[in-house]
């Protein structure tokens, strides 16, 4: 490694160190992103609050072990990210309890957007987009929908994704490819 | 020239890897800026979506959590429990065995001594050649038996 990326890790490092030191605010700022892609990996506001809390109990725990070779940001997502493939996993086996009662329904926030100054014509075809975007993740599989996720709601690059998910860069391209594609097909059907 | 975008040739636009070749293509072709411009609308009106409801949803007021008690249940706390009820019923049992012994030896070394004395009366008795009443007729005995002896050597001489 050389000199000044040393220092810059190092650097990273410490001041990454820190901002664990006031969880606080680390949950303040971090909160929202983590909620978010839980529940749109979930789908379920109940159990996505439930996995954001646990997620951030776990980092707390966990905090003396953080060494600052990613950022907080990408540390939590790592740790939401296995959260969530640990529930699917578990939800699976427990087939029966799939009637969700606080299940998320995109198309309300669809149609709010859509309001906001679009013709009637546009509205519809902008809620009709979103839901089939919103039907396609579904058909995801688990991992092609936490890098779709990833990418196209949390605005992480390849990179990024690569390291809160522990996958490979190539890998993740190859989920992403797989994914917009079905997201492509989906979208023509509403045409 | 490539006549229209492959679907691995738009995912790969969408995901921001834009080479050259795709660059000019998509300059020139309004069928494929088309297609693009629907998916790329697609996805960030979803995005949109997406974040509406989360942003709802305020941080919970974060309390340190405390750190929590010892299970009842653990290795070293039975092992700790199981010595202490050995050592309850082992104590007692040890001195009520030490305290039996002891009685045992002081009833043994009572019997000894008195089987002692036994031994020492009776060999008194079976060492006296006849009993204590009659010992007076022995010495009578020996008495006469002695002046018969003297009466033969005299009479033989």
């Amino acid at each position: 490694m050389e000199q000044s990326s040393l220092v810059e890790w190092m650097a990273t490092a410490v001041t990454s160190s820190c901002e664990l030191d006031d969880f606080e605010s680390v949950v303040r700022l971090h909160w929202s992103r983590i909620f978010r892609f839980a529940l749109a990996s979930l789908r379920d506001r109940h159990a996505a609050e439930t996995l954001t809390q646990d997620c951030f109990f776990r980092a707390y725990k966990a905090r003396d072990r953080f060494r600052g070779e990613a950022s907080v940001s990408t540390w939590l997502m790592q740790i939401a990210v296995n959260q969530v493939r640990d529930h699917l996993r578990d939800r699976r086996l427990q087939f029966w309890k799939r009637a969700r009662q606080t299940a998320v329904d995109v198309t309300a926030a669809a149609g709010w957007i859509a309001d906001a100054g679009a013709t009637p014509e546009t509205a519809a075809l902008l809620k009709e987009q979103v839901q089939a975007v919103w039907d396609a993740t579904g058909s995801l599989s688990e991992r092609q929908r936490t890098v779709f996720l990833l990418r196209f709601v949390e605005d992480l690059d390849v990179l990024e994704i690569a390291a809160a998910t522990g996958l490979k860069e190539g890998t993740v391209k190859i989920h992403l490819f797989r994914a917009l594609q079905a997201v492509r097909k989906r979208i023509r059907k509403t045409k | 020239m490539i006549e229209h975008l492959s679907a691995e040739q738009i995912s790969q636009w969408i995901i921001g890897d834009r080479p050259l070749e795709l660059r000019q293509h998509v300059a020139e072709c309004a069928e494929c800026r088309a297609e693009l411009g629907q998916l790329e609308s697609a996805l960030a009106q979803f995005r949109t979506a997406m974040r509406e409801p989360a942003s709802s949803v305020p941080p919970p007021a974060w309390h340190h959590p405390e750190p929590r008690s010892a299970p009842w249940f653990s290795w070293p706390r039975l092992v700790l429990i199981a010595t202490a009820l050995l050592v309850l019923v082992a104590v007692p049992v040890t001195w009520k065995a030490r305290n039996h012994e002891q009685a045992l030896r002081a009833q043994a070394a009572q019997t000894a001594l008195a089987d002692s004395r036994l031994l020492e009366s009776v060999d008194a008795e079976i060492s006296q050649a006849v009993p204590q009443p009659m010992e007076p007729l022995v010495t009578l005995a020996t008495w006469n038996s002695n002046s018969t002896e003297q009466n033969q050597k005299t009479q033989r001489q």
